[in-house]
């Protein structure tokens, strides 16, 4: 799991029927900085996750696979919206 | 899922049993800068991806990657890159960045 920042949202009227009804949201992985990192993703969203929300993503398509069915051809979901995140030595500030 | 843009496809003369008649895009995956800019430009590192939607050259679409990628086939397959949407529309407003000169009415 990662977290990740709500930059966007998408909508697509072609594509795998599995994904028909789903609700997709782009966002940007994070450091532990709070920088974001690599590309911009598409993630599954059932939470209510919007625009600026930190949210708790998972990487393992077993859970598309419980809430889509078998077959469905995807692998982040966002499982949980963050309220804090508490880290008493900062990354990057350790002497 | 990864963002990429078509940018044509690969047909093979020979492949394992597995990929026959499975429809192979190259895509090139989108920066964050790219993606916010809207100017059709990729900046990842070009991938091989099965398709079924037939996208066009150009066109933006969603890559699953991974072992997920081979859920929709009914078989053992070597793919390991889906193309699971091809985008209508998208937002993406990451905060802090100032708008780059120019951009303006762009959309």
């Amino acid at each position: 799991m990662f977290l990740a920042r709500i930059d966007g949202t998408l909508t697509a009227s072609r594509k795998d029927a599995r994904l028909d009804g789903v609700r997709f949201l782009i966002g940007q992985r994070l450091d532990g900085d709070g920088t974001t990192v690599g590309e911009p993703l598409v993630f599954l969203d059932r939470m209510g996750a919007g625009r600026g929300s930190t949210v708790l993503v998972s990487s393992d398509g077993t859970i598309a696979r419980a809430w889509l069915g078998e077959g469905v051809p995807a692998r982040l979901v966002v499982v949980g919206i963050v309220d804090r995140v508490s880290q008493p030595v900062a990354a990057g500030r350790v002497s | 899922m990864r963002l990429g843009l078509v940018r044509g496809h690969v047909v093979l003369s020979r492949g394992v049993p597995a990929l026959q008649g499975v429809r192979l895009l190259l895509v090139e995956p989108v920066t964050a800068e790219n993606l916010r800019a809207r100017n059709r430009r990729g900046g990842g590192k070009t991938l091989v991806v099965a398709d079924r939607l037939s996208p066009a050259a150009g066109q933006l679409v969603g890559i699953v990657e991974g072992s997920e990628a081979a859920q929709p086939f009914d078989v053992p397959t070597a793919v390991d890159a889906y193309c699971a949407l091809i985008v209508n529309e998208y937002t993406f407003e990451p905060p802090g960045v100032s708008e780059p000169d120019g951009a303006e009415g762009r959309g």
